[in-house]
């Protein structure tokens, strides 16, 4: 018994599986995406000092933004604590309200480049510290660029790496008190996996959303390579 | 900046799941399709000035299907792969790693639905693109001939040669029958 063409098609569009790209390819592709627009801007922009406010002005007037609906939904009661408390470091729900941020809005990248040799200058003159810049693509976590982020009260010099599909915002900043030199620690804050340490001069801070073991490994190239004269 | 991000997401965006199933189908392999799905939007992005409006489905679906082609001549050491016919396919016998269905299989939808997916993975790909682009995007006769660069006839006798194996398969297993009572 042979099948008709409409009963074929029937079969098929009942039956065929669809595919459809994972949470995970969409959020990586609009990743690529962002980075592709802020490397294709002609030069740096001056960084701009932006309060919580002005933050989430842009994020409306933004229309059509990545999942405007969504980003919205995890940043506004990070917003709302941070407005009513006084002074402290950046903690997991700043780093990634403006990890996200970044990927979605922009800009990720002021300063395109992979070396860092073009990178580490760019920062002087933009803020009054000096940060390390490491490239660890022998590593598999390649340099793409920086910029300039004002999250909550700190200036931070942001470096931007790519790991495989993942975009990697690791957080600098100054340490403002003398304390000895920790031993790096994982938290995990929304699905994002973060890492933390500090060396006594400038404090870290990684978002990513890769995995734990990655995200040790990038810490273990870091070190490595910091330790090369 | 934002300007094109924004072109972006309300003309590409809304087919990334397509251009997915389409190069899933056509590679029948997640990871490459996943690769290639990022080279396609990312290639969109940078053309998205060259775009001249209208649907963007077809004009998205015509860059994965391209990139696709690319990706198979590349694995496989050849070249114009998308430019053949079938009957040429079936010469240059591409091998990958294709999973059998589960022989243990007894739930009777399961075993339809594995019928039927596999006589569509068995389909050499020009045939197998119109049928995906046809049947699972309900794309018209003009779409698929833009996406695939061909003819409107051409995209007609492939549809019918495509049914007709599709038809063969599915007969031999008796999903006929068994999709009888859905």
């Amino acid at each position: 018994m042979s099948l008709q063409d409409d009963e074929l098609s029937a079969l098929i569009q009942s039956k065929a599986r669809y595919h459809r790209a994972s949470e995970a390819l969409h959020a990586d592709v609009r990743a690529r995406v962002a980075l592709a627009a802020a490397a294709a801007q002609e030069a740096p922009k001056p960084e701009r000092r932006r309060s919580w406010r002005g933050v989430f002005t842009q994020w409306t007037q933004a229309a059509g933004g990545f999942a405007v609906g969504v980003a919205l939904t995890l940043m506004v009661s990070p917003l709302i604590v941070q407005w009513a408390q006084t002074w402290r470091q950046p903690g997991d729900a700043d780093l990634v309200a403006e990890h996200v941020r970044s990927l979605q809005a922009g800009p990720l990248i002021q300063v395109a480049s992979s070396d860092r040799h073009t990178v580490k200058p760019w920062f002087q003159g933009k803020i009054d510290f000096a940060p390390t810049v490491l490239d660890l693509a022998d590593a598999g976590f390649p340099l793409t660029g920086g910029r300039i982020e004002q999250v909550g009260r700190e200036r931070m010099a942001v470096l931007v790496y790519a790991h495989r599909r993942h975009v990697l915002n690791l957080f600098v900043w100054p340490e403002r008190e003398a304390t000895p030199a920790q031993q790096p620690s994982q938290q995990q804050y929304r699905g994002f996996n973060l890492l933390y340490w500090h060396d006594g001069q400038m404090r870290y801070g990684l978002v990513s959303d890769m995995d734990a073991h990655e995200v040790a490994n990038f810490q273990q190239a870091w070190r490595a390579h910091r330790l090369q004269p | 900046m934002s300007g094109t991000t924004h072109l972006f997401e309300t003309l590409v965006s809304p087919w990334l799941d397509a251009g997915y199933n389409l190069a899933r189908w056509l590679l029948r392999d997640e990871a490459a399709a996943e690769d290639v799905l990022q080279d396609a939007a990312l290639r969109a992005f940078r053309y998205l000035g060259a775009f001249k409006g209208g649907d963007a489905r077809p004009w998205f679906l015509r860059i994965v299907r391209n990139a696709c082609y690319t990706y198979l001549e590349g694995r496989h050491g050849l070249n114009e792969l998308s430019g053949l016919d079938e009957a040429d396919f079936e010469h240059l016998q591409l091998r990958d790693g294709r999973t059998a269905p589960d022989p243990a299989d007894l739930l009777m939808q399961q075993r339809v639905q594995a019928h039927v997916n596999d006589a569509i993975a068995a389909l050499p790909p020009p045939l197998r693109e119109v049928i995906v682009l046809r049947e699972m995007e309900g794309m018209s006769y003009e779409e698929i001939a833009d996406v695939a660069s061909i003819p409107i006839g051409t995209v007609m006798s492939r549809l019918s040669r495509a049914r007709d194996r599709l038809r063969a398969a599915l007969s031999v297993h008796g999903a006929a029958q068994e999709s009888g009572d859905r």
